[in-house]
């Protein structure tokens, strides 16, 4: 068994579970926010809320998995961690990058609900 | 023996693509009901058909990509390596993947400017006669 898919084998674990854990957290916070959006419209705001979560997953874990593709030859344990470790820390980076944005623009969405009131 | 390799390939692949497809349009349209009742303001059989017919739309779309982008190729003199078709396997499902959560944004937007356009017919019919009737 080559190095290469031992690093598969511990990278596909943390990626899924990074994801899955970061993925629920939005959807139980998030839900506020889009009921101020949505003006308390319940079955609306869990039928987007679903949807959002299912689009995050699949963008989410398709690019985890995506980037197995373009993994450089492991040829010995440093250089599995040091790849292990650039993988993870490009996605965990982009990962709140997109939270960030995603933050700012609900922020924005609420206050220009709440000004038009 | 290569052969073989890429079979199991496709053998993997397909379930998975599948099974995605039909649980991600499963789920999208459970949940587009409430935008179509939105939209066609609680017309409850027009609402129901169009979702019904957006959701044959979209397995037809998906599963026909999925299909088109099966094929594996793979040039070398040496036998693919299960590392190789870990790889292959990888750059497809994830591309399928991320493709199908572009696809569940593209419908969802859809059923955002449906219901915001509706709402504007709406607020149209029901502003015009009290603005006529500031006027007199």
């Amino acid at each position: 068994m080559s190095y290469n898919i031992l690093t598969y084998t511990i990278y596909l674990p943390i990626i899924a579970v990074i994801m899955v854990k970061v993925g629920w957290r939005f959807y139980t916070h998030g839900e506020v926010f889009l009921m101020h959006v949505f003006q308390h419209n319940t079955p609306l705001v869990k039928s987007i809320n679903n949807l959002l979560l299912i689009g995050y997953y699949l963008v989410n874990l398709g690019y985890g998995i995506i980037t197995l593709a373009y993994w450089e030859t492991v040829e010995s344990i440093p250089q599995m961690l040091n790849t292990l470790s650039e993988h993870l820390g490009i996605i965990i980076i982009g990962l709140s990058l997109l939270h960030y944005n995603n933050v700012l623009v609900l922020n924005y969405l609420v206050k220009s609900k709440t000004l038009k009131q | 023996m290569e052969n073989s390799k890429i079979i199991i390939g496709y053998l993997i692949y397909l379930p998975i693509v599948i099974v995605l497809t039909i649980y991600v349009s499963k789920m999208l349209f459970k949940n587009g009901k409430y935008f179509m009742l939105d939209i066609f303001k609680g017309k409850e059989d027009i609402a129901l058909a169009t979702n019904k017919l957006f959701e044959i739309g979209f397995y037809l779309i998906n599963i026909g990509w999925a299909l088109l982008i099966l094929k594996i190729t793979y040039y070398s003199s040496k036998a693919m390596s299960s590392q190789t078709l870990i790889e292959i396997l990888s750059k497809k499902i994830g591309g399928f993947s991320i493709y199908l959560g572009i696809m569940l944004f593209i419908n969802l937007f859809f059923f955002f400017r449906g219901r915001r356009k509706s709402r504007q017919a709406q607020k149209m019919v029901t502003k015009t006669p009290t603005y006529n009737v500031q006027n007199k």
